[in-house]
């Protein structure tokens, strides 16, 4: 009974902390806003209708029932009681915070005090909807009953759920029907016929084919965007996932593939006007010299060194390229402007032709990180990232297998690079921060180290779905920060992870094969 | 040493690395040599003028950096979110100074003062306290939640989720104190910009309040730390810890309890460096950490990652290298940073573990 | 080859349901008017297309401004103003106006970025922007591509209107006009014959600080120092103490007051005491005086505050009413950006027209009217030449005197 009310309580103070930050930073009536758009609960069309208030009251349901769940969590006494004595606990604690806080704010906002100078988020029209339009003391009171009530609610439905087992057991059914499905002969010989994958690869050709003509050019927009960081993830994948070198100045490559293409191809600094296809074969050819160049003094690094001087150069490219010394060749900070655009048929690309030529660029580059990752390149990689000293033990060129990489990834890096800048137009130092190298690096971990298919999932969720949540734009990095945080512990080998290559034991025969084989 | 001479082989990674080392040196001698005595354009004053500001942001990275080098020293971690921790308590030291200046001041002699203008030393202090406070708890708040549970993880899992904390931590001081820049309001005492005037070759070089305050601060804290470090029983369980896991819970070390303690000393210092900073610079908003923090572990890993001294030094010497570099190698202010990473290549490229060496035993690779 | 194709199959299906996931949302989201198969003639006659606003939609104007971080005044009190002249109008036919303001952060990356997004937006027909020179310069042949007329009340680098755009027009001054100004006043008003000269390295700043020098040597002044600093550090002790030991009498600060501030804030620090700080346009506004306090006594700056009339005074108290700043009082744009809204309404509703329900406004024809544009605002008469200078006025300059801005009195000098 302790253990429950000590988890009661700490889950009532942490969410009750959870409940005064949300509450400081506006949280609160975003959430509102979004459940009112969810159940269509929206405010009347004139100007001075109020707010729905019944939306504010979900949002604390919510609340209280995530109270009540968690007070419950790893909770494996089955007395029914004991459960609600943490619900309880949790709701009350929880409840007794959000009262104080609530009785407070808006009691203070009510006497005239000014938050905003301090705390620009609490807007006092906003805090006018939190107290229902009522007085503080009867708003804190609500607060204080639908957090104990909906506590209650939830650690009752967490018991339900755990006390029988039955959902568990029924999950455990599921899945094993599935893998069952999966072994199934039938499956695996419809799989594995030449003529199905044909016709399946024809079918999600066409459909690529046809989607960015259907959603229209804010959409290809931004799966463009997401395309290219497909691309960039790829290649950070074949350096850090691959070979485990860990390069936390990636947007280097980036940015000279990127300014390499629009100095050539921009009326501007130069005029030189180079064939647009040319232009991007130089990009790839600088940023992959580049990676050369960066890669041979850093070889003998160890980890988190190797860390911090690629962080190095990533900043030292960039301030170069801003720096007055450099601004005759790149124009300095105020960017490339007019950086080609591919023609065809005589008409600059539209976004659909864009859409259609980063599709195919990421179906290739895919392809050929497939091959390299099954390739004895691809197992010297694995090989160096698993421990090094050992892999150079048995044979294994480190050094060698090393740049491979680096070359590799920035020659992707140098691709995507000069894609972003033909799309965008226009391309500048600033494009180059930092936060694109972090931004790749947690696509490539968020997204499973060392998987195809991670990389692809993790630049839809990292760049592709903050988009969707448009109502969460100014929280879209305070989400991301704790996305991260809670993605590393919930879940590190990432969302999709690598599958590991399984050494298939022989059958009968081939065992004898062998076995005599090694005894001769 | 003649013995490690003889046994040294002649790779040709090894001579091209001379060649370099040797082309370098003599490039940059001969820059300084010209700008320091043959243009003579900057007269003795603005060199002291460099020197001062070097040493005053120096000992303000010292202090960042030896909360990195504690915290790697410990659990082999970059802590990305240090600089975010310094920033907090920025933000802590300033709502302290506005209070304490709204606050008319209690004796009834002083009318009209606020109590920051009439007690400044201890509003200083309390200002400080605060700052520091803040940022500790901040410290063991990020232990706790976003480190402790990925304990035994690899590598780029800890990295990844001190990335997130860091962005978490920038955005929710944005969201709640909003991106504009704010001020510190420093007591009359130690008004940013008022100074004593050192006659240095003929002419005057202002030697600010707040940047001998902020040096003499830096130092204080330093020594403190130091003496933490090796002369009490803390001290020596956090070298235990940091040599040892295992040993150091066999010989009854509380291993989770000096861990946290060592965020809450980083914290402490980085706190101090952050009130420092808005107390010398004056303006800041949610973003001050982040470039700090980051320069701070460039100096960290200059010094040798894991060494105390090492950061210390490391961290004076890059505020000294962005003041001093750019003016002694006649290349433009702008390239300060440029030099700052160039300056740690060459370091790391010809001394692997940093100029004072790591303290770390081997098997922490 | 069965392993191959397996893998690759299971990406593109991957790729492709995720995709096609979020899709459905979006197809009913955007008005895609190459979907439209009732498109009027005219539009199909405009070479550019026609923009589109179903009904229930509002017509929109786009603005790229620095909204968030260190020049938020600028964005915060120019979008203020343009929507309050866009929420006086009564509307069009039934449509009213919207003003869609996205942060660019005060760069040229920042305002490309922007760019894009707008042209992806049938109901965007005009653009009140850019706001900064730099991210303007990055935004216009996005905008030309698109056919977007641009009116920008702030943008003042004289090289804007010399690269033979159609679409971008302007109310502020030019450069040209505030450089020289500024030139003759340091010369021959102040009467100083050695500065330093210093810049942001943007468009904007740079340009200026080009413009004093040239004009400044031709006067037959001295140029004592060039220095560059970086935008938003914390600390130009060094390089304004390497501009101190050329021993200039007043030094010109192309940029914005970010950048100045802290600046003023450690002039005496590098050496610099007793010399004078001129700034730009970029310096003025209440941020400098507040964030300077006493160091800022004496600082000059320019600015486009227009003469009193009766129109400003009203103007003046509509603006008090509706926000919590005063009109001039976080940037000297707040004028001319409430003249760029009500130019745009009055170009748009020359050249749209409703058929079955639905507006449409001729690209070609609207970049035309924005051109061709003959009216006066509360800044004085708006007339555009050939190249989009639309605005005769020039600047005028305002002193630091007892932490406020007060109008440049050469006599007390």
């Amino acid at each position: 009974m302790k253990t429950a009310l000590k988890k009661g309580l700490s889950s009532g103070v942490v969410f009750g902390i959870v409940f005064i930050f949300l509450l400081l930073i506006g949280l609160i009536n975003v959430g509102s806003m979004m459940v009112g758009d969810l159940l269509g609960n929206t405010k009347g069309l004139a100007y001075n209708d109020p707010l729905p208030t019944s939306n504010l009251l979900a949002v604390l349901a919510i609340m209280g029932l995530l109270a009540g769940i968690s007070a419950r969590k790893g909770e494996d006494e089955s007395k029914w009681w004991v459960s609600f004595l943490g619900g309880l606990t949790a709701g009350l604690v929880s409840g007794i915070l959000a009262w104080l806080a609530i009785w407070v704010t808006e009691t203070m906002s009510i006497d005239g005090v000014n938050f905003q100078t301090y705390l620009p988020n609490m807007d006092p029209n906003d805090l006018n909807y939190l107290r229902f339009y009522s007085t503080p003391v009867a708003a804190a009171n609500t607060y204080l009953v639908y957090f104990v009530v909906f506590s209650l609610i939830g650690s009752a439905l967490k018991w339900l759920f755990s006390i029988n087992g039955w959902f568990a057991k029924c999950w455990q059914v599921c899945r094993e029907g599935v893998s069952t499905w999966k072994e199934s002969k039938n499956l695996k010989g419809v799989l594995e016929n030449r003529w199905v994958m044909l016709v399946a690869f024809l079918i999600v050709a066409v459909v690529l084919y046809f989607l960015p003509l259907a959603w229209g050019s804010y959409w290809n927009y931004i799966m463009g965007t997401v395309a290219i960081y497909v691309l960039l993830g790829l290649g950070l994948n074949i350096i850090v996932g691959y070979s485990g070198q860990l390069v936390l100045g990636y947007v280097a490559f980036f940015a000279v593939g990127a300014y390499t293409f629009a100095l050539l191809t921009a009326p501007e600094p130069h005029g030189i006007g180079l064939n647009l296809w040319l232009a991007v074969g130089a990009a790839v050819l600088t940023s992959t010299a580049t990676g050369f160049l960066i890669g041979l003094p850093i070889l003998n690094l160890r980890g988190d060194y190797l860390a911090i001087v690629t962080l190095g150069f990533g900043e030292i490219i960039r301030i170069l390229i801003r720096s007055d010394i450099l601004t005759v060749l790149t124009n300095g900070p105020k960017g490339v402007t007019n950086v080609g655009q591919p023609t065809l048929n005589g008409e600059v690309f539209s976004d659909v032709n864009y859409m259609h030529l980063l599709l195919l660029l990421v179906l290739i580059g895919l392809f050929i990180a497939k091959r390299l990752k099954d390739s004895r390149t691809g197992r010297a990689w694995i090989a160096i990232r698993e421990d090094e000293t050992v892999a150079q033990a048995t044979g294994v060129n480190t050094y060698r297998y090393k740049i491979l990489a680096l070359l590799l990834g920035a020659a992707f890096a140098g691709l995507a690079g000069a894609m972003f800048a033909s799309r965008n137009q226009f391309t500048g130092p600033e494009d180059f921060t930092m936060m694109v190298s972090i931004n790749v690096l947690c696509i490539v971990i968020v997204g499973g180290m060392g998987s195809l298919p991670g990389v692809v999932l993790g630049a839809f969720v990292l760049k592709g779905l903050p988009e969707l949540l448009r109502e969460l734009e100014d929280y879209r990095l305070l989400v991301f920060g704790a996305l991260l945080v809670v993605m590393m512990i919930v879940r590190p080998e990432g969302l999709w992870p690598a599958a590991r290559v399984k050494f298939k034991k022989p059958s009968g025969k081939q065992a004898k094969d062998l076995a005599t084989e090694v005894e001769q | 040493m003649i013995n490690k001479l003889r046994n040294l082989k002649l790779t040709p990674g090894l001579i091209l690395r001379l060649l370099v080392g040797l082309v370098v040196l003599i490039y940059l001698g001969w820059r300084i040599y010209q700008t320091a005595f043959g243009e003579g354009i900057y007269g003795p004053d603005t060199w002291m003028r460099f020197l001062i500001t070097g040493l005053v942001v120096g000992g303000m990275y010292a202090l960042i950096a030896i909360g990195y080098t504690l915290v790697y020293g410990i659990l082999f971690m970059i802590n990305f979110a240090h600089g975010e921790v310094m920033m907090l308590g920025t933000f802590a030291g300033y709502f302290a100074l506005e209070a304490f200046s709204a606050i008319p001041a209690p004796s009834a002699a002083d009318q009209g003062l606020s109590f920051l203008n009439a007690n400044p030393v201890i509003a200083l202090l309390l200002t400080f306290i605060a700052g520091a406070g803040v940022s500790a708890l901040m410290g063991y708040l990020l232990e706790r939640i976003a480190y402790r549970p990925l304990r035994g993880a690899p590598r780029l899992v800890p990295l990844i989720s001190a990335i997130g904390a860091s962005i978490f931590l920038q955005n929710a001081a944005q969201l709640l104190f909003g991106p504009q820049r704010r001020q510190y309001q420093n007591p009359d005492l130690l008004w940013r910009g008022t100074g004593w005037m050192i006659p240095v070759g003929g002419k005057e070089v202002m030697l600010t309040y707040t940047g001998l305050f902020s040096f003499v601060l830096s130092i204080l804290l330093m020594v403190a730390l130091f003496i933490l470090v090796k002369k009490t029983k803390l001290g020596k369980s956090m070298r235990a810890v940091a040599e040892n896991k295992q040993a150091a819970a066999l010989m009854g070390i509380d291993v989770d309890s000096v861990i946290s303690k060592t965020f809450i000393i980083s914290g402490i210092l980085a706190g101090a460096a952050g009130v420092m900073w808005g107390i010398h610079n004056g303006l800041f908003n949610h973003y001050v950490g982040f470039l700090p923090g980051i320069k701070a572990f460039t100096a960290a890993v200059l010094g040798g990652i894991g060494n105390i001294p090492g950061a210390m030094m490391g961290g004076m010497l890059l505020g000294l290298l962005e003041s001093l570099g750019p003016a002694l190698l006649g290349l433009d202010f702008q390239l300060k940073d440029v030099i700052a990473f160039t300056i740690l290549i060459l370091v790391l490229i010809f001394k692997p573990s940093g100029l004072l060496g790591e303290a770390l035993s081997e098997e922490k690779v | 080859m069965k392993l191959k194709f397996k893998s690759l199959f299971v990406f593109m299906f991957v790729f492709a349901l995720v995709l096609s996931a979020c899709a459905p949302s979006a197809v009913e989201e955007t008005a895609d008017p190459a979907d439209d198969a009732e498109m009027p003639a005219a539009c199909e006659e405009d070479p550019l297309g026609c923009g589109v606003v179903p009904a229930g939609e509002t017509i929109k104007i786009g603005m790229g401004a620095p909204m968030l971080g260190d020049y938020s005044m600028f964005g915060i009190d120019i979008s203020q103003a343009v929507s309050l002249s866009l929420a006086e109008d009564d509307g069009f036919e039934g449509w009213s106006y919207e003003l869609v303001a996205e942060d660019t952060g005060g760069t040229p990356e920042g305002g490309a970025a922007v760019a894009n997004k707008l042209v992806t937006d049938p109901t965007v027909v005009a653009i009140a922007g850019h706001i900064f020179s730099g991210s303007t310069d990055a935004a216009m042949p996005i905008y030309e591509k698109a056919g977007l007329p641009m009116m920008s009340p702030s943008a003042t680098n004289p090289d804007l209107t010399t690269k033979g755009s159609t679409v971008f027009n302007r109310l502020a001054f030019t450069d040209a006009d505030q450089g020289k100004a500024a030139a003759d006043l340091l010369f021959n008003e102040l009467g100083f014959s050695k500065i330093g000269v210093m810049h942001d390295g943007g468009t904007y700043g740079q340009g200026l600080a080009d413009v004093v020098k040239d004009e400044f040597e031709a006067l037959g002044g001295e140029v004592v120092a060039y220095e560059a600093v970086t935008t938003g550090e914390a600390d130009y002790v060094a390089p304004l103490s390497a501009v101190a030991a050329a021993g200039p009498e007043a030094v010109y600060f192309g940029g914005y007051a970010a950048e100045s501030i802290v600046m003023m804030n450690q002039w005496a620090q590098a050496g610099l005491s007793g010399v004078q700080l001129f700034g730009a346009d970029g310096t003025y506004g209440v941020e400098f005086t507040q964030k300077t306090g006493a160091n800022g006594e004496g600082a000059i700056a320019a600015s486009l505050v227009p003469p009193d009339s009766d129109e400003k005074t009203a103007f003046d108290a509509i603006y008090a009413e509706n926000f919590p700043t005063a009109a001039g009082e976080l940037s000297a744009f707040t004028w001319s950006s409430f003249d760029t809204g009500n130019v745009l309404i009055e170009a748009i509703e020359s050249v749209a027209f409703v058929d079955n329900g639905t507006l449409y406004v001729p690209r070609s024809a609207l970049v035309e009217a924005v051109r061709q544009m003959d009216t006066t605002g509360l800044t004085g008469a708006i007339v555009c030449d050939e190249i989009g200078e639309c605005n005769a006025s020039g600047p005028t300059f305002y002193q630091v005197v007892d932490g406020a801005w007060v109008p440049l009195d050469l006599a007390s000098e």
